[in-house]
């Protein structure tokens, strides 16, 4: 699977970014242009990384996709519609390095937000919320406030809600960002579980090729200023990922080929080190 | 709390409070000092228990004024805070109104309120305590309404909400801990405008007029007594306020959440 162009897409594909630029400030003495001629296909089922350096612009295709901006030129569809009806019929549910949960509401009431926002029944959204609390594994904290949790926890919550209305695809920025090492690495098979277990696409950014390298199916890298993307890796290291996966020989083989593609992609016009956390 | 607790808290200021009424005792009668320059506390004791009557009558008119122009600040207020919220032209006229209201001394105005009103009037000084509550409460809630977490707008406008379900969603739950910090600053401020407000003349029925008249007439022990029914209002107000804020809000551990420290006081009160 590569970079199809946009007479290639079909309808059934989960996300199409068709020759997307974004300039911010466009006209003004401080534009910027975050992103030039992005062309990206995503599958059903995909788990796809967007790696680059800081200011590359990943988490601005993000929101582009999630339509919190609209792309200056171009067009982004979700599940074969327009990005802009994909979010006002909630086709996916979107995760922060925040945890962005609401302080004042339980942790059960947090992961109904969304569906009160559907207008769900008070019944339907407590049962819902009660099986996701399980999926995340936190049935016993449906009552908690947020505070009384740890960052870990709090992430796990705003996975669940980002995945309570059942949305066929699972918006993330850097959401693993502000954990530590081993609860990252906790983090990271949960997500693959429970993305495994409810079906659902992810776009994930991140600027940690281990990570990308462990959670996707393809890993696309993205250059800086203007942010295009240079180079799209298959990474295939099976379905029952495990934390020995993370000591194979292909696992530090595809790491070190993400880095190279980084670096590639860097010492095109910048001379200079990345980050190859 | 437990009873322990309580002691904790409570002892240490109440043994300082003693120590310190005590050294006053003692200064006064070992220097002999003249009860028209600093009357011994026992002597303000005997006034305040010869006066009780008056000093509750006049606690009562002080904290009626207080109260009613602390509920009229506090609903005009948060109306005008969604005013501003709404409107940015209105909060870039009204906000450093506030600001500048900050150092001025607006209590001056009145003896100006009270030319408006008949000399028995209660309004002027209902009209005062409002005013200085109104800025106090209408600060603190615009910029709860308006400073909402940035994750949270994103994810609210992931779900397409409109802006009367952010609103309700999240602007409002996150400007009720400014409005208690508001009604912290307010309450006591509320007291003190009420009590000043009285040293302008207008109807002698308050704490405020008793203790100048007293004082006035060379009676420092009874100037002292009513100083005694200030504090416990000035009291009662502020422990209400803090009552209000710990049945309505969850206890939540302390520095956890981007609670408002401290607020802004326009009004120049700090008598």
């Amino acid at each position: 699977m590569s970079v199809r162009g946009s007479t290639q897409s079909v309808a059934s594909d989960a996300v199409v970014v068709d020759r997307v630029s974004m300039i911010f400030n466009e006209g003004k003495s401080n534009e910027v242009e975050a992103l030039c001629d992005v062309e990206l296909v995503i599958c059903p089922g995909d788990f796809v990384s967007l790696i680059g350096p800081s200011g590359c612009g990943k988490s601005t295709l993000l929101r582009l996709i999630a339509s919190l901006i609209s792309p200056t030129s171009g067009s982004v569809l979700v599940n074969g519609k327009s990005a802009s009806q994909a979010r006002v019929e909630q086709d996916y549910g979107m995760a922060f390095q925040q945890s962005g949960l609401f302080e004042w509401r339980t942790v059960e009431k947090n992961i109904e937000l969304p569906l009160e926002l559907k207008g769900w029944s008070k019944s339907r959204r407590r049962q819902r919320a009660t099986e996701m609390l399980e999926l995340v594994q936190l049935s016993d904290f449906g009552s908690h406030m947020p505070w009384e949790l740890s960052g870990g926890m709090q992430q796990r919550v705003a996975i669940a809600r980002s995945l309570a209305a059942h949305p066929p695809l699972l918006l993330m920025d850097e959401p693993f960002g502000a954990l530590d090492e081993m609860t990252r690495e906790h983090m990271q098979a949960e997500l693959l579980r429970i993305c495994a277990a409810s079906e659902t696409t992810v776009v994930f950014v991140t600027h940690s090729i281990p990570e990308a390298v462990y959670l996707s199916n393809r890993v696309v890298v993205m250059s800086a200023r203007p942010g295009r993307i240079t180079e799209i890796i298959d990474v295939d290291l099976g379905a029952d990922r495990d934390e020995d996966t993370r000591e194979e020989a292909t696992f530090y083989g595809k790491i070190t080929e993400v880095r190279e593609a980084l670096r590639g992609a860097e010492t095109t016009d910048e001379p200079r080190g990345i980050e190859d956390r | 709390m437990t009873f322990g607790k309580i002691i904790r808290a409570v002892g240490p200021p109440l043994v300082f409070g003693a120590i310190f009424l005590g050294i006053w005792q003692l200064i006064v009668e070992v220097f002999d000092i003249a009860p028209f320059l600093l009357p011994a506390p026992s002597a303000i004791w005997s006034e305040f228990l010869d006066r009780s009557d008056d000093i509750i009558d006049a606690t009562l008119v002080t904290g009626a004024n207080a109260l009613v122009g602390l509920l009229f600040g506090v609903v005009f207020g948060i109306a005008m805070s969604f005013v501003l919220m709404r409107y940015q032209v209105a909060n870039e006229l009204v906000t450093p109104l506030a600001v500048a209201l900050n150092a001025i001394p607006i209590i001056v105005l009145v003896p100006v309120f009270n030319n408006m009103f008949s000399s028995t009037s209660e309004v002027p000084r209902r009209l005062m305590v409002t005013l200085i509550v109104f800025f106090i409460v209408m600060v603190n809630v615009a910029k709860g309404l308006r400073q909402v977490s940035a994750t949270h707008l994103e994810l609210l406008h992931s779900y397409a909400a409109s802006p009367r379900e952010i609103l309700v969603k999240a602007r409002i739950p996150n400007a009720v801990p400014y409005l208690f910090t508001a009604l912290k600053i307010a309450a006591p401020a509320a007291v003190i405008t009420a009590f000043v407000a009285e040293y302008f003349g207008g109807r002698q029925n308050g704490l405020g007029y008793s203790i100048t008249s007293n004082a006035a007439a060379s009676r420092n022990a009874a100037s002292w007594a009513y100083v005694i029914g200030a504090c416990a209002l000035g009291l009662i107000f502020y422990l209400v306020a803090v009552g209000l804020e710990k049945a309505v809000s969850p206890s939540q551990p302390q520095g956890s959440t981007q609670q408002p420290t401290g607020g802004l006081t326009p009004g120049g009160v700090s008598a």
